[in-house]
């Protein structure tokens, strides 16, 4: 084409894109409830992590990984001493337990049950993320950031981002239009917005990576830089009322104990320094730290020293508002009362999600008399 | 009626092949609706390129039962043959001189899903893609009798679990609810009655073929859509083809893939619906009406599809010869724009439009176009295969609206493409 053709149809398209970038507006506000929720990926054993102790069966059923040095807690549980970092939590009332936690027909596919947990949906009928159901979607800006993945887990829909960290992020966001245009259709309206919710993330996250630092200090493992990436985005304002991080390795199926009481090691300290950083930050009030895994181990350990996929297993939730203690009833361990070898779950886990809609956010709870919510918060 | 434009030609085009290479678009200019409509669903011999080497389910049974270190070899030889697989069907794709079979292909693929993740056996998925290609604009009641006894669907759906005495609901459910009469036009009796119809369907799994056991069928009476009697699966599905819905819910499918995903027009639903059940369930039928109706040409929805992974990746490589990047790449691309061929997501297969884009996706499509246009040796090919013509035909091929980003004031072709792509409107169609 020549230049007088060039011209003639720039000329098509008078004044187009001239208008001021629009993602700079409205940034800024950190919201009042902030949730962080921890992925344990793989499948946590839950039994060795809040312990049932003076169950025989227990006992029985792990000849070699039981625990025998969990740290007592209450109801005949105990916790697995390497999260000794959090008992300080425990014991000032910040940390409930949710025992049992789990839904009916349970999939030991990792795959499927981490869908069924992010979905909330156990029919493999939906793709959007359970927050996207919580949380009303926002104009041009984002409900949640993941970190250190780039699946959108629980936030999928149209209202999170995701990021190996926030200096890939920034690159990858370089080449993204950063102009206004007048979108004439329903299609161009939600690209444009997605395209806002991008820049909006990319320029606040732009402040925050030079902003301040906690003096907490994080441990120098992934999990560690995770959380303090998360707490420099808190500290500094940035506008995101969820956060999600994980951790990963839970899948022991072979030679267990080591694995597990270094990953126990890992959450354990990274949480207390998080708490410490929002103590510090005055914002331990503000935050409610989740953790969820697509399930638990088998009740019986294997012969390779390690456990299979399994069904219910406990989580917990810290945070300054958290109404500390033992929510939910532990599963039966007895043979007789198991399901192919697996805990059933007394809790269903959307209880969970409930709570914190309902009772966290003060919003509706989506689930309406199905899961209502547990008084953790 | 008045004689196409050739904007319409390339809306014709976008829309049912995959891309829009200038020869076809160009060549329909002039014609008539009807004519190019016709023209363009005329049926040619259908070639594909030889399937890769799958190993049948019988000699991976047989390794897998060896010992646990069969199985896992057993375990990674289906996902090397499962990405083969891919491979294949993306080059295709790439390569097809039946386009708008292939996109049909796509279309009962995500019709009636089933995903390697849970089917495991990539030959048995290799058989079900042949299925939907051959009857892709065959005949639908064909197509649905066969689709129940494919093999993978039996894996993906439970089929094969689904005996007298324990029957599973997951394929019944789904037969009424995604594949026929949709939400709504069912109860949950009718569900049950259906599974109990289709008890003894099975597979046989050292042969990988569709097996019926007497003696696993339930030939108890049952009450299904008001009629009692003792069903065969068969029975169950010429029942469900009797109700006009039926036809209706494939129509609202056709709008949301040819038309828009706005809310079908209740009026063209019913009769579409009528036209495709008048005609047997003609696929070619139901695709001729809904192309010749004054909705699929109206201004009001066009650019209004928002194009999926493959119609970005595959039509844009089709549409203008960019180097080619090697076939695994364009799968991982594909995946990372979220369309995993043989893998959809839930059974409802890809929820597409809008949910196309999102805050991870925008970014590799925003990426993927830039590598593609960036300034190198490679990419002046594309400079010499741009068809003589005047910008304002260039801009018309290309994007399905005006711009809405400034276009470059310093000329050159190249620069001009580029700027073309990477406008928001590229990304539909």
């Amino acid at each position: 084409m020549n230049r007088r053709d060039f011209l003639q149809y720039t000329s098509l398209m008078p004044l187009v894109g001239m208008m001021p970038e629009a993602f700079a507006a409205g940034v800024g506000h950190r919201p009042d409830q902030i949730v962080l929720m921890v992925e344990l990926k793989g499948g946590n054993d839950g039994l060795n992590t809040l312990i049932p102790f003076r169950d025989d069966h227990y006992h029985r059923a792990r000849p070699t990984l039981r625990v025998k040095n969990g740290i007592p807690l209450k109801d005949n549980m105990g916790m697995n001493p390497y999260l000794k970092q959090l008992l300080p939590l425990w014991k000032e009332g910040n940390m409930a337990w949710v025992q049992g936690v789990g839904y009916t027909n349970p999939s030991r596919s990792h795959f499927h049950s981490i869908d069924v947990w992010e979905t909330a949906s156990t029919r493999n009928d939906e793709i959007r993320g359970w927050l996207s159901r919580v949380l009303p979607p926002r104009h041009n800006r984002v409900n949640g950031i993941v970190l250190g993945d780039n699946n959108l887990g629980p936030m999928a829909g149209d209202s999170a981002v995701a990021m190996e960290d926030p200096k890939t992020f920034l690159r990858q966001t370089k080449y993204l239009n950063k102009k206004h245009y007048r979108a004439s259709n329903p299609s161009l309206a939600h690209m444009l917005n997605v395209q806002n919710q991008i820049n909006t993330a990319a320029n606040q996250l732009g402040r925050v990576y030079n902003g301040r630092r906690s003096p907490v200090r994080f441990p120098n493992s992934r999990f560690g830089r995770k959380l303090g990436l998360v707490t420099q985005m808190i500290i500094n304002g940035m506008d995101t009322p969820v956060y999600k991080v994980s951790l990963e390795g839970f899948d022991t199926h072979a030679g267990q104990v080591d694995q597990h009481n270094n990953l126990m090691n890992h959450l354990g300290g990274g949480l207390k320094a998080f708490s410490d950083a929002m103590k510090k930050a005055n914002l331990w009030n503000n935050v409610v730290v989740v953790t969820y895994s697509e399930f638990g181990r088998r009740v019986a350990q294997n012969s390779s020293g390690g456990t299979d996929h399994g069904a219910a297993a406990p989580h917990f939730v810290l945070g300054g508002r958290v109404h500390g203690g033992m929510y939910g009833k532990q599963p039966s361990l007895d043979p007789s009362k198991l399901h192919d070898g697996d805990l059933i779950h007394t809790v269903d886990f959307r209880e969970v999600y409930a709570t914190l809609a309902q009772r966290w956010w003060r919003r509706p709870n989506p689930w309406g008399n199905a899961h209502k919510p547990i008084p953790f918060v | 009626m008045g004689r196409l434009s050739f904007s319409d030609t390339r809306h014709l085009v976008a829309r049912t092949a995959l891309g829009q290479q200038w020869g076809g678009v160009k060549a329909l200019q002039g014609k008539s609706r009807a004519e190019a409509v016709k023209i363009l669903l005329k049926s040619g011999a259908i070639k594909t390129p030889p399937a890769p080497r799958l190993t049948p389910w019988a000699i991976v049974n047989r390794m897998s039962q060896q010992s646990g270190a069969g199985k896992s070899r057993a375990r990674k030889m289906m996902m090397r043959e499962g990405d083969k697989l891919k491979s294949w069907w993306m080059l295709h794709l790439l390569h097809t001189d039946t386009p708008v079979n292939e996109h049909m292909t796509l279309f009962w693929h995500n019709h009636f899903t089933s995903s390697l993740e849970k089917v495991m056996q990539p030959k048995l998925m290799y058989l079900q893609n042949k299925l939907l290609r051959e009857n892709a604009m065959g005949n639908f009641r064909n197509l649905l009798h066969k689709a129940a006894r494919d093999p993978a669907m039996l894996i993906y759906l439970d089929g094969s679990m689904n005996v007298k005495g324990s029957p599973n609901e997951n394929f019944a459910r789904e037969l009424l609810e995604l594949f026929t009469l949709g939400r709504g036009h069912y109860n949950e009796t009718d569900i049950k009655a259906a599974a109990i119809a289709f008890t003894g369907w099975g597979v046989d799994r050292n042969r990988g073929t569709y097996v019926y056991d007497a003696s696993k069928h339930d030939n108890r009476r049952v009450t299904f859509m008001g009629r009692t009697g003792s069903f065969t699966g068969d029975q169950i599905i010429d029942i469900i083809l009797e109700k006009p819905r039926t036809a209706e819910n494939i129509a609202e499918k056709f709008w949301k893939e040819f038309i828009s995903d706005s809310r079908p027009d209740p009026r063209a639903i019913r009769n579409w619906g009528s036209a495709f059940r008048k005609s047997n369930y003609n696929i070619k039928t139901l695709l001729s009406t809904v192309l010749n109706s004054n909705e699929f040409w109206s201004s009001k929805y066009r650019g209004t599809l928002t194009k999926s992974p493959v119609d970005l990746v595959v039509g844009t490589l089709r549409t203008l010869p960019f180097p080619k990047l090697p076939d695994t790449e364009l799968v991982h691309i594909s995946q990372l724009l979220g369309q995993d061929l043989f893998d959809p997501p839930t059974v409802k297969g890809w929820a597409g439009g809008h949910a196309w884009i999102d805050t991870q996706t925008l970014l590799v499509r925003t990426s993927l176009l830039n590598k593609l246009t960036r300034h190198s040796g490679a990419s002046a090919k594309v400079q010499s295969y741009l068809p003589r013509t005047n910008g304002a035909e260039i801009v018309k091929w290309l994007l399905p609206l005006a711009p809405v980003l400034p276009l470059p004031t310093t000329p050159g072709k190249r620069r001009m493409v580029r700027a073309l792509m990477l406008d928001p409107v590229f990304q539909l169609k």
